[in-house]
């Protein structure tokens, strides 16, 4: 066959340009969107994909030709496709929440390419606001399904469809705008890849498309050769439970090279969980997730896409936390996609020092506070909280940070503005970052008084388990709950998975999320930043002298000599440093 | 008589107009970044000799300066205390708990100190609720006690800003009053005073970067001050805000974070003038300099006002002018990446030092000015001759670079030139069609250093023509003071949705705000016939997160026809993102720009009479549509007005070098003004 040429300088002006593509979908969606979980955390994720529905360019892999399967030849331009069911999506994404939007680009009448989206909608509907009941048995419970349907067919909206979808939602007009707001980024990429084929010509487009991915795939070639040992490297760790007392879950990854693919094998994983932490992974993310990680600990610049798809070898047992049967419920998949992440980077890291990063709060925590204001208006804040970024190569972790991408906190003043609440205190935990020659971030602790009766519902994790450290970097703190009820002297403690618990106005919430794992031994941490931690109050003195083997006077001043005493006598005495510091993990009870 | 002083990291340009015989003076010396007014003040000197005439006589000086952004790109600011909300001193340290993208973006981040640390913060015992009321006292005792420890500690400048004090601005008011009355020396920033808007990070941010820069403010603008009567300057000084409008140096000394996009300002505001003059409503104005470009839209004639920006890692909230920066410029280094074999462009910059292969100052990695000088777009010496190229290094690199990528000497070239333009089209293409503008119907104003050795090739890939090279393009900036109007902001926040909105309200807040511009004016001695007031209103749908602001007409207000103003909103959101929303819409703040206009520069153009065999100056090899010819380089000074040459061709002049591509060709219009036009479009 004839082959298009196209010459390298070529091909770097197209990936500039799609790069540019894909970030202008992202501001677009950001722009128009109503709900906070869009626009402010960035759980919205945009892909643009070649005319087979390969991911050229995006974060999160494509799922498009299983998704088009059941449409066949009946595609067309204008056309716009949505879904939200994972199962019948063969986990293109993993819970009803997220609402994917994809839709074909059309260059005169010629297929050239896809762009898609998906985004958290607030509520989709199911027993409690938000879709996501942390005790749910079976995906019945998680709100409307929608298999993929088209709700534009050649440029006229499927009214039927979206009127059900938005009739069995808590905040309707809500997911209606953010719907659009992801259109309008899909159409965003459609207008720039139809001016790269004006621009280039269709034939030679493609063709670049499919070189950008050959040009990953080679990079991604050389990394595995370089990174990825024969023999295999194993790692575990766990979710702390189900929500429905089940727990701790364990997930085991090994990972090993044959020639050159690398075999990821989830071999080990517990089989799925009565609750809802299963998570359905459609197998191309899997390798994306590898890829990805891969990519940023080495060259960031490299393009992301899905070029190396054949060079990594995925097994999901049947039947386990990551490839459940359905109808198993999968609302909070996030612990379980979390932890998966943990165990890539330790199983990684034990190779690679490039590759070492620790555990950090481990999953996405959240706070939904429902109920009727004054006017008996219906209210529902939702609430992503933050916690310990993992002790990392390049320095420390960050004190209640973002862990997922471009993810960003809600103002308070904000939600104070439009919500019943006030928030008392904001701030991290002393002593929550794991020890290390890189300290873990801590976690945060926020405070929420309620100003209405009203019911509150959390999803958190890393509640038993912590998260780990390690080349001698110690684990990082733990989560908690508690409540203070209005006039009461002593806290409560609540569970990390939660829904739909009374509260009554004047009620005070303490919401703390996990630290994250130290990075490399805590006693070559410079003393200095050890005593600055100190006078921030983010590690104790108490810490300061046990962990570190710093001793600091009263008035918070070093005290050199000591410190140097006290260190050695710490090394002579604490013998061999193991590679991971998990802290205490607590035998399993059920299963 | 007009003085125009623009500081920039090589170079300090100065432009002297005289009002009354509408001639326009230039000048250039080296900048003196240790004290930068030494630079300014040998300037000035330069410039009053050249016009033969006596400092005393200029009326007004127009300076833009970079001091307050470089001190926060290179954290050399002051030490500044915090005083926030009890429970909240962590505001600044967790940031809003962002981390870039993509996943594991965070693996990568390197975040800088926060500009007030976290031994420098001290939470105050108060609260207030959203509407302003308060919900726990002020605790004076404990507040006196945490100011005194503070005050005494070696901060040299003080930040308050609590929770919700854009609301209700009392317990600021009382914290001020304490340091004042035991602290005097200590200057103090209150929030609800720079930004009294809500998002209680970005306020916070805005008001301490301001305290970060105001001592190096201060200091540098009593030096020069200084050094100006020294000179027997007698006029005041003015500084050019990052919208573009005028603030007294005694405003500047108060709020210098109004300044941080001071220096690109007069590039934007050159390139309105040239829309006015030339009757071209629409431009795009494209600043390409050493480290970085710099691009701006101009619509209707009149410069786009953004909300925020932001100065390196730090958001900003001021008002500035709507300009993107991408980081890459002449001095961007291109590399090929170990593990693709691609070629990548920027964003690291050779910079000054030491600068591209080509200018013999140790420079050993190739830069897209390297790229330019291979090609043959440069003249064989720089700055009127004063600086020779070394093209035989950077034929040596460029070779090695093609290696890597294995590409020859030529393609290697073409495609560091191609990359560096596909990053800057990234910054137009957000500016423009991001916004639904179609860039075809705009021209390309090309300016600094490099924006015209670049500018057709970008008009060529965007379809904007023409392509303008103003007569002055590497001192636009300084040019562009000299059109600044005195300008200054009111806001109230107001947050209401209009469904139950009690529009009355409105109209009385918009009267008080009327009331304060018209003052501001009054105390800065504007002459009512150049006195303009503006109105806008920030409106969102409900719940969205991003304003958009609308500018209504004083009619509006006047015959209170409030459901116009939101048909205005829901007209402009279609513009911006393609979509109107079925649900209410809010408003967020309400604004009053009060505007001192400054009279009009209209130098008179002396023609050279010429015809392009005399302007042309030798002929030379160039790389252009795939091939080496023989093109022609032209002296612009002696190109006349009307006069039409094609492409491919070089015109030099002192400061830039103008590429005319092949298909294309050139002219000058009445204002000398170079125009480049594609060939294909006709003429010629």
């Amino acid at each position: 066959m004839n082959q298009i040429h196209v010459d390298s300088i070529t091909l770097d002006i197209i990936e500039n340009a799609l790069k540019n593509a894909r970030f202008e979908m992202d501001e677009v969606v950001r722009r128009i969107s109503l709900s906070p979980v869009i626009r402010e955390q960035h759980d919205e994720f945009p892909m643009i994909c070649n005319n087979r529905g390969q991911m050229v360019v995006g974060q999160f892999g494509s799922y498009i030709p299983g998704v088009l399967q059941k449409f066949g030849d009946d595609l067309n331009e204008g056309d716009v496709f949505i879904w939200n069911d994972p199962y019948a999506s063969k986990g293109s994404i993993s819970h009803n929440n997220d609402w994917c939007v994809m839709l074909p680009i059309f260059h005169n009448n010629i297929l050239v390419g896809f762009s898609s989206i998906f985004g958290h909608m607030i509520d989709v509907g199911g027993k409690v606001p938000g879709s996501m009941p942390a005790d749910a048995r079976s995906i019945w419970e998680e709100g409307l399904r929608v298999p993929p349907v088209k709700i534009y067919e050649a440029g006229k909206l499927n009214q039927a469809v979206l009127d059900i979808m938005l009739n069995n939602s808590r905040t309707p007009e809500m997911n209606r705008s953010d719907m659009m707001a992801l259109i309008a980024g899909c159409k965003a990429a459609e207008t720039r890849v139809r001016a790269l084929c004006d621009r280039f010509g269709v034939q030679l487009y493609l063709r670049s498309c499919d070189l950008l991915l050959e040009r990953t795939r080679s990079a991604m070639q050389v990394l595995i050769h370089k990174y990825i040992p024969e023999e295999p490297v194993s790692f575990t760790d766990y979710v702390d439970d189900d929500g429905r007392g089940n727990g701790p879950f364990k997930l085991t990854l090994s990972i090993y090279r044959k020639g050159d693919i690398a075999v990821f094998d989830w071999t080990g994983t517990d089989d799925q969980a009565e609750g809802p932490i299963n998570f359905l992974i459609h197998e191309g993310l899997c390798k994306l997730f590898f890829g990805v990680y891969m990519i940023m600990a080495f060259d960031p610049d490299t393009l992301f896409n899905e070029g190396f798809y054949d060079l990594f070898e995925i097994v999901l047992p049947e039947g386990s936390l990551l490839n459940p049967r359905f109808p198993a419920a999968l609302g909070n998949r996030l612990n379980t996609h979390t932890r998966f992440f943990d165990c890539q980077a330790g199983a990684l890291g034990q190779r690679a020092p490039h590759l070492s990063m620790a555990a950090g709060y481990g999953t996405s925590p959240h706070f939904i506070f429902t109920g009727l204001d004054k006017n008996g208006a219906y209210f529902q804040v939702m609430e992503l909280l933050f916690g310990g970024v993992p002790g990392r190569p390049r320095g420390d972790g960050l004190d209640g940070h973002a862990w997922w991408p471009l993810f960003s906190a809600t103002p308070i003043e904000y939600i104070e503005n439009y919500y019943p609440v006030i928030v008392e205190r904001y701030r991290p935990i002393q002593d929550s970052g794991g020890p290390g020659l890189h300290r873990g971030g801590c976690g945060i602790e926020k405070v929420y008084r309620v100003l209405e009766p009203g019911e509150i519902s959390i999803h958190d994790d890393r509640e038993i388990v912590a998260p780990w450290g390690i080349n001698g970097g110690k684990c990082g703190g733990t989560s908690s709950k508690h409540i203070l009820r209005n006039g009461a002297t002593a806290n409560e403690r609540l569970p990390s998975k939660l829904d739909n618990f009374a509260v009554k106005l004047g009620d005070k919430i303490i919401f703390k999320t996990a630290g994250a794992g130290g990075w490399g031994d805590p006693l070559q941490r410079p003393a200095a930043t050890v005593v600055r931690d100190v006078r921030n109050g983010l590690v104790s003195a108490a810490q300061a002298r046990s962990a570190y083997g710093v001793e600091i006077d009263g008035n918070g001043r070093l005290l050199t000599k000591q410190t140097e005493a006290l260190r050695k006598e710490i090394e002579k005495t604490r013998g061999v440093v193991p590679k991971f510091d998990f802290g205490v993990i607590p035998l399993k009870v059920t299963q | 008589m007009r003085l125009g002083i623009d500081v920039g990291g090589t170079f300090t340009d100065l432009i002297l107009y005289d009002d009354e015989n509408k001639r326009l003076f230039r000048a250039k010396t080296p900048s003196t970044p240790a004290d930068q007014s030494i630079g300014v003040a040998n300037g000035v000197k330069e410039i009053c000799a050249l016009a033969k005439i006596d400092p005393s006589r200029i009326q007004l000086v127009l300076h833009g300066t970079t001091v307050a952004t470089n001190a926060v790109l290179e954290g050399k600011g002051a030490r500044v205390g915090l005083l926030v909300t009890e429970g909240f001193e962590y505001t600044l340290h967790l940031a809003k708990s962002w981390t870039p993208g993509p996943l594991f973006g965070w693996i990568v981040m390197d975040k800088p100190e926060p500009l007030a640390s976290l031994e420098d913060t001290r939470g105050i015992p108060e609260r207030l609720n959203a509407r302003g009321d308060i919900i726990k006292a002020l605790d004076k005792e404990a507040a006196t006690k945490l100011i005194d420890e503070l005050c005494t500690s070696g901060i040299e400048a003080l930040t308050i800003s609590l929770m919700h004090s854009y609301a209700n601005n009392t317990h600021e008011q009382v914290l001020k009053q304490i340091v004042a009355e035991r602290h005097p020396h200590i200057p103090v920033s209150l929030s609800s005073d720079i930004l009294p808007e809500f998002r209680e990070y970005d306020r916070a941010i805005t008001t301490v970067m301001n305290d970060y820069v105001r001592p190096i403010m201060q200091r540098y603008l009593s030096r020069i001050e200084g050094r100006m009567a020294d000179a027997n300057v007698k006029s005041h000084l003015h500084i050019v805000r990052s919208d573009g409008g005028l603030m007294s140096a005694k405003a500047a000394a108060a709020r210098p974070v109004h300044t941080v996009l001071s220096g690109p300002a007069g590039g934007v505001t050159a390139v309105a003038d040239i829309a006015k003059k030339t009757k071209r409503p629409k431009l795009l104005g494209f600043d390409m300099g050493g480290t970085s470009t710099d691009v701006t839209v101009i619509i209707d004639g009149e410069p786009t006002i953004t909300r925020s920006t932001e100065v390196g890692y730090f958001p900003a909230k001021v008002p500035t002018l709507d300009v993107r920066t991408v980081g890459a410029g002449g001095g961007s280094i291109a590399y090929a990446s170990e593990l693709t074999k691609s070629l990548r462009v920027g964003p690291r910059s050779a910079g000054a030092v030491p600068g591209p292969v080509c200018y013999q100052r140790g420079g050993k990695e190739i830069t897209v000015s390297d790229a330019n000088a291979v090609l043959g777009y440069l003249p064989p010496r720089l700055l009127g001759g004063e600086m020779a190229l070394d093209l035989e290094s950077a034929h040596h690199f460029m070779e090695q670079l093609g290696t890597q990528i294995g590409r020859s000497l030529e393609e290697t070239a073409c495609g560091v030139i191609d990359i560096a333009n596909e990053v800057m089209l990234g910054a137009l293409r957000v500016i423009t069609v991001q916004r639904g503008l179609d860039p075809r119907d705009f021209g390309l104003v090309a300016f600094g250093g490099a924006g015209p050795i670049h500018g057709n090739a970008i008009a060529a890939l965007l379809g904007c023509f023409p392509v303008i090279v103003p007569p002055n393009p590497g001192v636009l900036s300084a040019l562009g003071f000299l059109h600044a109007d005195f300008k200054n902001e009111f806001v109230k926040t107001f947050i209401r949705s209009t469904a139950n909105l009690v529009t009355s309200e409105i109209w009385s807040e918009f009267e008080a705000l009327n009331a304060s511009a018209l003052k501001w004016l009054g105390d800065e001695g504007i002459a009512p016939d150049q006195q303009q007031i503006k109105f806008a209103v920030d409106m969102r749908y409900e719940q969205q997160g991003f304003e958009v602001s609308v500018d209504i007409t004083s009619s509006l207000i006047a015959e209170k026809r409030f459901t116009d103003i939101v048909e205005i909103f829901h007209a402009k959101h279609d513009q911006l993102y393609g979509v109107r929303l079925p649900v209410p819409v809010e408003i967020i703040a309400l604004r009053v720009v009060a505007i001192g206009t400054t009279p009009e520069i209209s130098p008179s153009v002396a023609n050279a009479e010429s015809t392009a065999s005399h302007a042309l100056i030798e002929t030379l090899p160039g790389y252009f549509g795939g091939a080496w010819v023989d093109i022609p380089h032209y002296d612009r000074n002696l190109l006349s007005v009307g006069e039409k040459i094609s492409g491919p061709c070089i015109i030099r002049q002192y400061d830039t070098t103008t590429v005319v591509l092949d298909a294309h060709w050139a002219e000058v219009d009445q204002f000398r003004n170079i125009l480049i036009w594609p060939t294909s479009a006709g003429e010629k």
